[in-house]
């Protein structure tokens, strides 16, 4: 089955959109970083998408380091956010106000 | 498909309920997936299911769940700057569509050994990954390692 690239690239960008409207409009820091690997996701559509139309693996391979750094995110921020609901409790980003003067 | 995830997506961050919202997202790697194998990605199809749906996505689900859920369900999910929010997606998912038509679909010619695919997309990769990018391999192995300690560091219970 032949996916056709622009569609495909279509995907990505409003999945990217998505992605950043919820990064920014969400209160919860859990969240935001799940907006986060929506948007990663989207890069990784598109690369695998690219792969496919340009006939090369390096989108692939390409999309397999974004994985690996994503999954590298994820420890570490909720590793953060582990540390910071120990100081707080609550995951909303309008608590931490400790940084603020 | 693409349909699913995008619905799935906008679902996802949306609901008030973080569980739900997380079980939307899982909804929407499992559809990523799908449109990986669609585009003959086996194997990031493969890595989609189990690093993302298995493993961060469970990641998550426990940290949501060491929090105080029924608290945050009554706070406002949006910030009152949300409308700037989804002007600022919008404007991202345009531009990344005018960026493409600006550039003209990237030509379809140049069909440079295009279907190695048949003997294997596993085989290939394992060959790419080791052959011309192993620096950044091992970059990439060194980033989670440093991710681990980082992670470890972070959340560890201060001593005394």
């Amino acid at each position: 089955m032949i996916v056709p690239v622009n569609v495909v690239l279509a995907l990505s960008a409003v999945l990217f959109g998505i992605g950043a409207f919820g990064f920014l409009a969400r209160r919860n820091i859990i969240l935001m970083l799940i907006s986060v690997e929506v948007m990663l996701n989207a890069v990784n559509v598109s690369l695998a998408g690219f792969s496919r139309h340009l006939g090369d693996l390096r989108g692939q391979v390409l999309a397999l380091f974004v994985i690996a750094v994503a999954a590298a995110e994820v420890g570490v921020g909720l590793g953060l956010v582990i540390a910071l609901n120990r100081n707080k409790p609550g995951a909303a980003v309008g608590d931490l106000t400790k940084l603020k003067w | 498909m693409a349909a699913a995830s995008v619905a799935s997506a906008l679902l996802a961050v949306t609901r008030r309920n973080p569980v739900h919202s997380m079980l939307w997202v899982l909804a929407l790697f499992l559809h990523v997936a799908g449109i990986f194998l669609l585009l003959g990605a086996e194997f990031l199809a493969a890595v989609q299911v189990i690093v993302y749906a298995g493993a961060i996505l469970m990641f998550y689900l426990f940290v949501v769940m060491l929090f105080d859920l029924p608290a945050e369900e009554v706070r406002p999910r949006f910030g009152n700057h949300w409308p700037f929010a989804a002007a600022v997606g919008l404007g991202f998912a345009c531009l990344a569509w005018i960026a493409r038509v600006g550039a003209g679909a990237p030509s379809a010619g140049t069909p440079v050994a295009v279907e190695r695919v048949p003997q294997g997309n596993l085989r290939a990769i394992g060959t790419a990954l080791f052959g011309p990018f192993v620096l950044p391999f091992e970059i990439a192995s060194l980033i989670l390692l440093a991710a681990i300690i980082g992670a470890v560091v972070l959340a560890r219970r201060r001593a005394a």
